[in-house]
């Protein structure tokens, strides 16, 4: 899915909530903890972001952009930061009543450009969720990044993404939410020819916001 | 000779009103053979009774007369002459009745004998009524007193409509549906239902007056509910429990566990601040949501249970359509006595 395409899509399901659809738009507060290649290559940060879901029937959409401005952490190697812009999306569809199987993408992009890995991956996964009280939902995912693309190359065959969330109507159409999500990627590089190496990536996501329900 | 009897005694029996012991007659005999009945003086009652009915007398005078005659001859055990004295009485006054609380069993007996001998039809009744064309009859009743044959009628502006006839003695009843041979009511109007007996050549005839009118039969209201049968709740609270808080629970420790395994060990223990925030939260979730009182939920019996009740409403409704379409093309039959 091209970015134009994807962008069209949310914006027409904002645009357009159709009778027995549901839809929540709100902006989020993030925090941040990325760590790439060795432990002592860690950084923290915080930034803001928006997200949208959008549900009918059946079916829903969930879409997440942040961006975070990454520091090094204390006794990190790095020297300097850089941001980060990540988008997560997600289609799922309902197999249960308390489960859904789930594809998207998660693009991510640093900048400074080699500061640290832009990647780009599918996702294909499941959650569960589940109605805990009036208007509060809990939901956990899993997923598997398949076939990740990363700026400085390699491959990570075994690349995982896992999630907790929280929605709490909180007044009317006003909900609060909170997003958890941890990624590892088992990136592989072979520089030079030389052989193999090691370069993981685990990213640590957290999203507190608020949602406006249409 | 027998029939010009019976129909001066039809005639009498319209004409004089119901003889009472209070009434005081007019005639200066009568008034003191009443008087003499009074002071227990017999002779003098049966002189000066049979004297009055050589004079000019009213109808009820001479059944009072006749009546006096027979309470005598009663008390003077000539039970035959009495029982002839009260034939006379019935025949002027075919309604009299004694009232056995009152009188001595020796006339009441002879009253009762004489009733017996004379072809008399007594006490006709029509009762107010009011019914559906076709669902309902008149309550017609009389009495006869020897075995008769009898016809009775209604004569009135739809014409002459028979409502039965038979052989009958004692207490008669009928029931007339008030309709005529074709099946439909008959006309709105005034009516008299005449009690023919016959017996040889003695005939008797007794009528009321009565009034037929029409009206709309009442239709019948779709009903909302069944008798006995109340909507339930479609929704119920379940009961408080220990679930949101251990789901949230289930779920954050999901994540802490899922997330603990896929650290890499190359990059060491990674942050948990953002778990700890999400997760708190989560926690904290389930925990308020467990003293909250539980969302309403959807109770599927209840449910099904008012889907059938508004489903047999819906049939009942459609019947009672039905039977108001019929009401519609029906008459509402109202009879009622007229007094004479």
């Amino acid at each position: 899915m091209t970015r134009p395409a994807l962008g069209a899509l949310l914006l027409g399901l904002a645009l357009r909530p159709a009778a027995g659809q549901l839809l929540t738009v709100g902006p989020q507060f993030v925090l941040s903890d990325y760590r790439e290649v060795a432990a002592g290559l860690r950084y923290r940060g915080s930034g803001f972001g928006g997200a949208l879901w959008a549900r009918r029937d059946r079916l829903s959409v969930e879409a997440a952009v942040v961006r975070v401005s990454l520091d090094p952490a204390d006794g990190s190697a790095a020297t300097t930061g850089f941001t980060a812009t990540q988008v997560d999306v997600w289609v799922a569809y309902d197999v249960a009543a308390y489960a859904s199987v789930e594809v998207g993408v998660l693009h991510r992009n640093a900048d400074p450009e080699f500061d640290a890995q832009s990647v780009g991956a599918v996702r294909v996964g499941a959650r569960s969720f589940y109605e805990i009280g009036p208007g509060a939902t809990v939901v956990f995912r899993a997923n598997y990044l398949a076939a990740p693309k990363f700026s400085g190359g390699g491959r990570a065959a075994v690349s995982l993404d896992l999630g907790l969330g929280l929605d709490i109507r909180l007044a009317g159409r006003l909900h609060g939410t909170a997003t958890y999500a941890f990624n590892r990627m088992n990136r592989k590089t072979n520089p030079g020819g030389t052989g193999e190496i090691d370069a993981p990536i685990q990213e640590t996501l957290a999203r507190v916001g608020l949602a406006v329900q249409f | 000779m027998a029939r010009y009897l019976g129909a001066v005694v039809s005639f009498a029996a319209l004409a004089v009103p119901a003889l009472g012991a209070a009434q005081v007659a007019q005639n200066a005999t009568v008034r003191r053979a009443q008087q003499a009945y009074d002071n227990l003086e017999y002779r003098q009652v049966l002189t000066l009774a049979r004297a009055a009915l050589r004079e000019r007398l009213t109808g009820a005078e001479r059944a009072r007369v006749y009546e006096l005659l027979g309470f005598t001859y009663g008390a003077m055990d000539s039970i035959l002459k009495a029982v002839d004295a009260f034939k006379q009485v019935v025949l002027i006054d075919p309604e009299r009745q004694l009232d056995p609380n009152r009188v001595s069993p020796k006339a009441y007996s002879a009253f009762d004998v004489a009733l017996r001998q004379v072809l008399l039809v007594r006490q006709l009744r029509v009762d107010s009524v009011s019914f559906v064309g076709g669902q309902g009859a008149v309550p017609v009743r009389f009495t006869v007193t020897q075995p008769a044959r009898v016809v009775a009628r209604a004569i009135g502006t739809g014409g002459t409509v028979v409502i039965d006839s038979g052989a009958w003695n004692g207490q008669v009843n009928l029931r007339w549906p008030a309709r005529l041979a074709g099946g439909d009511p008959v006309p709105a109007g005034t009516y008299t239902v005449v009690v023919d007996a016959r017996l040889g050549q003695n005939t008797f005839s007794a009528s009321q007056p009565i009034r037929v009118s029409h009206g709309r039969v009442d239709t019948v209201p779709s009903v909302t509910n069944l008798p006995g049968y109340q909507f339930l709740p479609e929704t119920e609270i379940p009961p408080q429990s220990w679930r949101p808080v251990g789901l949230a629970f289930l779920y954050t420790g999901g994540a802490l566990v899922g997330t603990l395994g896929l650290e890499s060990s190359s990059l060491g223990s990674s942050s948990k601040r953002e778990l700890g925030l999400v997760g708190g939260a989560a926690l904290v979730t389930g925990f308020v949501m467990m003293l909250r009182k539980p969302a309403p939920r959807p109770a599927v019996a209840n449910i099904l249970y008012n889907r059938l009740l508004r489903d047999q409403i819906g049939r009942r409704n459609q019947d009672i359509a039905k039977e108001n379409v019929a009401r519609r093309q029906q008459v509402q039959v109202t009879v009622a006595p007229v007094p004479k």
